[in-house]
């Protein structure tokens, strides 16, 4: 079991490993895309596994794996692939095309591989202290991912997203000492004891007013890194400087950490505080952010001559949004609000990979990442074009699409628990965000325009292109259809775990 | 824990320590000066260091000797030295002109905010057993002030020195906590701020060399 988990951390190394010993980005890339492939495969077995017997524990707690920190495990090990194989097409494409030296091919396997890593890593532990160090050192890793393209914008998105994340968890990490004050009468003397399992099982013991402290603390800290608004103003500018499968795993791997950080705190905290604290602290957030993920859609989608917007700064916005669904869903809490919050943090991240992945695809073909210049994907690249469109759909919640059914799930669980203004509201807010998002996408898909050049030389890239929109769509489409059996049961024993 | 009492010797050090590292910390609010800056913020992490080197000598640990000789040769000689050289000095940088208020405003703020430290941290709301209960509100006062640092200066080397002041008040509180928190999670914590200041250092030259002036409020490509 040990080594399975170790499997699951070392798995995107090897990437990093092939790029160290100078391949080039085919090689590399498919180095990649192994070992993520390894990596999903042993958290699967491990997530199997999982639900016959206890968490797994070793190292004095250092290592920590119950079945939510497998089911995160599963989604960020899947994003991964997505991205990995994505990274393929689009890094060889870029080294062709004189884009990337070899010099900034390498880094980028090498930071890839480490930023996957430490991500997954950070989901093994159950230490608070350590989860902290590797969230931060997955932050620097990421940053490097973002300031690759080495010009002024990519740089200064680079510094921005550095400055205010590492802010960020450092006030989670303040947080984290709080939470060690609040647990002052525990007498925790050993390492073992500073564990998660060891505080949320002793949680009735904890002071509370500092650990109100602290999980506002974590709330803010961790909320940067998840893109909570108002901690969210790296996010739209690193999700659209970065390379595009590097922002597809911002979106949708790194986000989901720092979620499931928050969700480890959350649990300490609603057994010693009760809903009404965390439900207030959260549902503030998420409402904050949903209105300015929506907002700033509408604002600068509207803006510019044609209207339109930067796509993947778009896709960032609903980044935004989408982030905040979850805080809410979470505020809302009872089995609903839960379940609904954990599948859509698996939903988001399949549907973001999909059109951060999509975009990546029209950025180079177009050579522009602006939404204005780009018409007619549907007559032009039909893939790629139907992909964008099916995925966005996907992301605004339409049928018979999975996000559909979690945000309906989380709607239900906002009038089970709350008043019925709140998820009216949301509800409001969603469709305001469905126009937004629509009208720039669908301006892009439809319309004519002439066939770009094709960036992709050989077919194994062309085929690593296609290959995870295709993976992403048909798992969405089945997760809108039916929740299978066994996601359902792991959905049920991951909220065994934290209530 | 009951060896650290505040009228022990150790427990007096240790408060003034704190004391020094949170005047420190105005000191560096109300200055104009790069050069000044980081001469703060070494002075800062040596009092630190110092700080590691009394809770250390109390409970005779081994772990909290080594993490006070990092914190000297990292935090207090390593940094310092680096960032002079290769931002203050080589950028020329001498006088921070973009402030976004006044120092007197700034510094009647941090006072604010270190009351509102005491506030949140009163003692009754902090259990009793943890290790010099007085640093705690320190601790607090300084990530404020650091974070306020980063607010009113908009220079990107002011906010790295701003950031590092927020990361000495963390460690200022967890070192209260020598018996809970565990070696290899400081030890964590350092090459992290380590490999951060690294990469902003990067950021930084790189930015410099592309605009005319590295300085946060400058930067505008990239909005809404």
């Amino acid at each position: 079991m040990t080594a399975l988990a170790i499997l699951i951390v070392a798995g995107p190394l090897a990437g990093l490993a092939a790029a160290l010993s100078g391949a080039r980005a085919r090689a590399a890339g498919i180095a990649g895309a192994a070992g993520a492939a390894i990596s999903l495969a042993a958290a699967v077995v491990l997530l199997a596994a999982q639900l016959h017997r206890a968490p797994l524990e070793g190292a004095g707690g250092f290592l920590y794996v119950d079945t939510l920190s497998s089911f995160f495990l599963l989604t960020v090990s899947g994003v991964t692939l997505l991205a990995a194989v994505g990274s393929i097409a689009y890094v060889s494409a870029e080294e062709d095309a004189g884009a990337f030296t070899r010099f900034q091919v390498r880094l980028y396997f090498v930071f890839f591989g480490l930023f996957a890593s430490l991500m997954l890593a950070s989901l093994e532990t159950g230490n608070l202290g350590l989860l902290f160090v590797l969230i931060e050192a997955s932050t620097l890793a990421s940053a490097a991912l973002v300031g690759l393209e080495g010009k002024a914008r990519s740089l200064e998105a680079a510094w921005k997203y550095v400055i205010i994340s590492s802010l960020g968890v450092t006030i989670a990490l303040a947080g984290t000492l709080y939470l060690f004050y609040a647990g002052s009468a525990l007498h925790l003397t050993s390492n073992l004891r500073l564990t998660w399992p060891y505080l949320f099982a002793h949680a009735d013991a904890l002071a509370p007013a500092p650990l109100r402290l602290a999980f506002l603390l974590a709330v803010v800290g961790y909320g940067t890194k998840v893109g909570l608004a108002p901690m969210h103003t790296w996010l739209p500018d690193a999700h659209a400087e970065a390379p595009s499968p590097a922002s597809a795993m911002l979106s949708a791997a790194l986000l989901n950490t720092g979620m499931y950080a928050i969700i480890r705190f959350l649990a300490i905290a609603r057994v010693r505080l009760g809903d009404a604290y965390p439900r207030g602290v959260l549902l503030a957030f998420g409402f904050a952010s949903v209105v300015i993920g929506v907002l700033f859609m509408i604002r600068r989608g509207s803006a510019g001559h044609p209207p339109g917007m930067n796509f993947k700064r778009l896709f960032a916005y609903s980044s935004v949004e989408h982030m905040g669904i979850i805080a809410i869903a979470l505020g809302f809490g009872g089995v609903l609000g839960l379940y609904g919050a954990l599948l859509h943090t698996l939903n988001h991240a399949v549907a973001k990979s999909v059109l951060f992945l999509g975009s990546g695809d029209v950025a180079l073909r177009y050579q522009t990442r602006e939404s204005g210049p780009v018409r007619g994907l549907l007559a032009a690249v039909p893939f790629t074009g139907g992909a964008l469109l099916l995925g966005s759909f996907a992301v605004l919640g339409s049928p018979p699409f999975g996000l559909f059914l979690s945000e309906f799930t989380i709607v239900r669980a906002g009038f089970a628990t709350a008043s019925p203004v709140l998820p009216l509201l949301l509800l409001g807010l969603l469709a305001v965000a469905f126009i937004a998002f629509a009208r720039i996408t669908t301006g892009m898909a439809t319309g004519e325009s002439p066939a770009p050049p094709n960036p992709y030389h050989g077919r194994a890239a062309a085929w690593a292109g296609v290959a995870p929109l295709a993976a992403g769509l048909v798992i969405l489409l089945v997760l809108g259809l039916w929740i299978p059996a066994g996601l359902n049961t792991v959905i049920m024993h991951s909220m065994a775990a934290i209530r | 824990m009951e060896k650290l009492a505040a009228t022990s010797p150790a427990g007096v050090l240790l408060d003034l320590s704190g004391v020094l590292i949170l005047l420190l910390a105005f000191a560096c609010l109300g200055s104009k000066l790069f050069n000044r800056y980081v001469a703060y913020y070494g002075a800062q992490s040596v009092v630190l260091s110092f700080a590691a080197a009394v809770v250390a000598w109390t409970f005779h640990s081994i772990e909290l000797w080594i993490l006070a000789g990092l914190t000297l040769a990292v935090k207090g000689i390593g940094i310092p030295v680096t960032t002079r050289r290769l931002l203050v000095r080589r950028l020329a940088l001498s006088r921070d002109i973009a402030i976004s208020t006044g120092l007197s405003t700034s510094l009647i703020a941090g006072g604010a905010l270190t009351a509102f430290a005491y506030l949140v941290t009163r003692p009754e709301l902090i259990p009793r057993g943890v290790v010099a209960a007085a640093v705690v509100p320190l601790s607090t006062a300084v990530i404020l002030l650091g974070a306020l640092a980063m607010v009113v200066r908009r220079h990107t080397v002011a906010q790295l020195i701003g950031w590092l002041i927020v990361e000495n008040g963390v460690f200022l509180g967890a070192i209260t906590l020598v018996a809970t928190f565990p070696f290899i999670v400081e030890a964590g914590i350092f090459l992290d701020v380590a490999a951060g200041v690294l990469i902003m250092l990067v950021f930084v030259s790189g930015l410099t060399r592309q605009l005319a002036e590295a300085s946060a409020g400058e930067l505008r490509g990239l909005r809404g």
